[in-house]
């Protein structure tokens, strides 16, 4: 399988203490990953700083076996990662706009991205709510709006912060099943969670983050 | 004159369309408006820059943009004075007594409180909205733009204030203006100046318009506010 992100020795100190230190750190394509580990573990950080939302001292860090700098990923490949926040923002317009803002930054004009926004929102089982304002969505239906938000994009990597917390169990339910549906064979699928169920999904590697190291 | 007499008088000049006081406030709007425009989009840049960039110098910067919120006008018509007369730096502009100083005064007093407000407006932004843009391949000005646009109700209410501030400013009006009949003679030049001449019943009616325009400017700021508390705070 094919690297598309390879970190070494990535190091993070939070106020002058030691949170994150992990040697080594591959993501394949076509693999889905499942990061667990207690609250305050540095989970979120560790994918925001693979995000690039965060800074962090990294020795080496290569996307599709290019050699680049962290804190400063070109815009073509800052686009190919795509993450979602534990609570995602959604921008006060309607759902449909949320998923466009993407494309529309891209230039890509209105009737493509229009036809492209509804089709993820219809991925998302959205399709009905794609005029509500998306501050007036339930947790569980902006947790969907958000995905339908990235997918669109179809990054090269998916970084996804607690999908499920603070869900309903159908929320949750849904929230899974489209997750599960991002993975194939190119993409590259990391999940941070305490949920039993998608840490023992089938076919995912499960990386434990404790002491501010992988195993 | 007595009280009833002026009141009667000036709702007739009010009503009929008086051409020279309909011109004074046109005056006044006009320059108002025009400085609001002009210094508006930086005012609003630095703001947000102020808020949102961490860079040496920066608190200083804040506490200055906050205390020349209360610059005494007539003090910044002053300066502007200094710089535009016959033997200032800019008197070959010959730009003293005519609308486009008192344009540049206003900027100059609207400016930083259009930046404070837009710099309060920005702190209170949810870091996720930046945060957000930024991730789904926003650059630094559309993540920004996008910032302002979530905090729209904030940045308006900031433009409110900053006509609020200018439209009933009378020192630099005056000082670089100089209250010409039908060419800088605005609604608060007009009232101190013509009521000493008099003109009771002009001044009533102007006083009126600029109440008016000052309790409207104050109830559309308070709707924008309205508005701008929807959003629910996130918590963490």
């Amino acid at each position: 399988m094919a690297a598309v992100i390879e970190v070494t020795a990535l190091a993070k100190t939070w106020g002058g203490r030691p949170l994150l230190r992990i040697p080594q750190l591959v993501l394949e394509a076509g693999s889905s990953y499942v990061l667990s580990g207690d609250n305050g573990a540095g989970k979120s950080t560790l994918l925001r700083i693979l995000a690039g939302l965060e800074p962090a001292q990294v020795e080496r860090f290569a996307f599709e076996g290019n050699l680049l700098q962290l804190d400063r990923l070109p815009a073509p490949v800052r686009r190919q990662i795509g993450f979602v926040h534990q609570h995602p923002y959604m921008f006060s317009s309607s759902a449909l706009a949320n998923v466009e803002y993407g494309l529309r930054v891209r230039g890509m004009p209105r009737n493509g991205r229009a036809r492209l926004a509804q089709e993820a929102l219809a991925w998302a089982g959205m399709a009905e709510l794609a005029d509500a304002p998306a501050l007036r969505l339930s947790g569980g239906e902006q947790q969907r709006v958000a995905l339908a938000r990235v997918k669109v994009l179809s990054p090269r990597v998916y970084l996804l912060d607690e999908p499920t917390a603070n869900l309903d169990a159908d929320g949750r339910r849904r929230v899974i099943d489209l997750i599960a549906q991002l993975a194939s064979a190119d993409k590259v699928v990391v999940i941070a969670c305490h949920d039993q169920e998608m840490i023992n999904l089938p076919g995912v590697v499960r990386l434990h983050l404790e002491n501010g190291s992988l195993s | 004159m007595d009280l009833l007499d002026t009141s009667r008088e000036a709702f007739r000049l009010l009503f009929s369309g008086d051409p020279t006081l309909w011109g004074i406030v046109w005056v006044s709007i006009k320059v108002s408006v025009l400085a609001l425009i002009l210094a508006g989009p930086l005012a609003v840049a630095v703001g947000f820059v102020l808020a949102h960039v961490a860079f040496p110098g920066r608190r200083l910067l804040v506490i200055l943009v906050q205390a020349f919120q209360s610059f005494p006008t007539v003090v910044v018509g002053l300066l502007l004075y200094l710089l535009l007369s016959r033997q200032g730096p800019l008197g070959a502009l010959h730009l003293l007594f005519t609308q486009p100083a008192m344009i540049f005064g206003q900027m100059v007093i609207a400016f930083p409180v259009l930046a404070a407000y837009t710099l309060t407006a920005v702190q209170g932004a949810d870091p996720r909205a930046h945060e957000t843009a930024a991730s789904l391949g926003a650059g630094r000005v559309r993540a920004a733009m996008t910032t302002l646009w979530e905090v729209r109700f904030g940045v308006m209410a900031a433009v409110f204030m900053g006509f609020g501030r200018i439209i009933s400013e009378i020192g630099c009006s005056l000082m670089v203006g100089g209250n010409i009949a039908g060419l800088t003679r605005n609604i608060p030049t007009a009232i101190a100046l013509e009521t000493s001449k008099g003109e009771f019943a002009q001044g009533v009616a102007l006083g009126i318009v600029l109440i008016v325009l000052a309790l409207a400017v104050n109830v559309a700021l308070a709707a924008v506010q309205g508005q701008g508390g929807m959003r629910q705070a996130w918590q963490p």
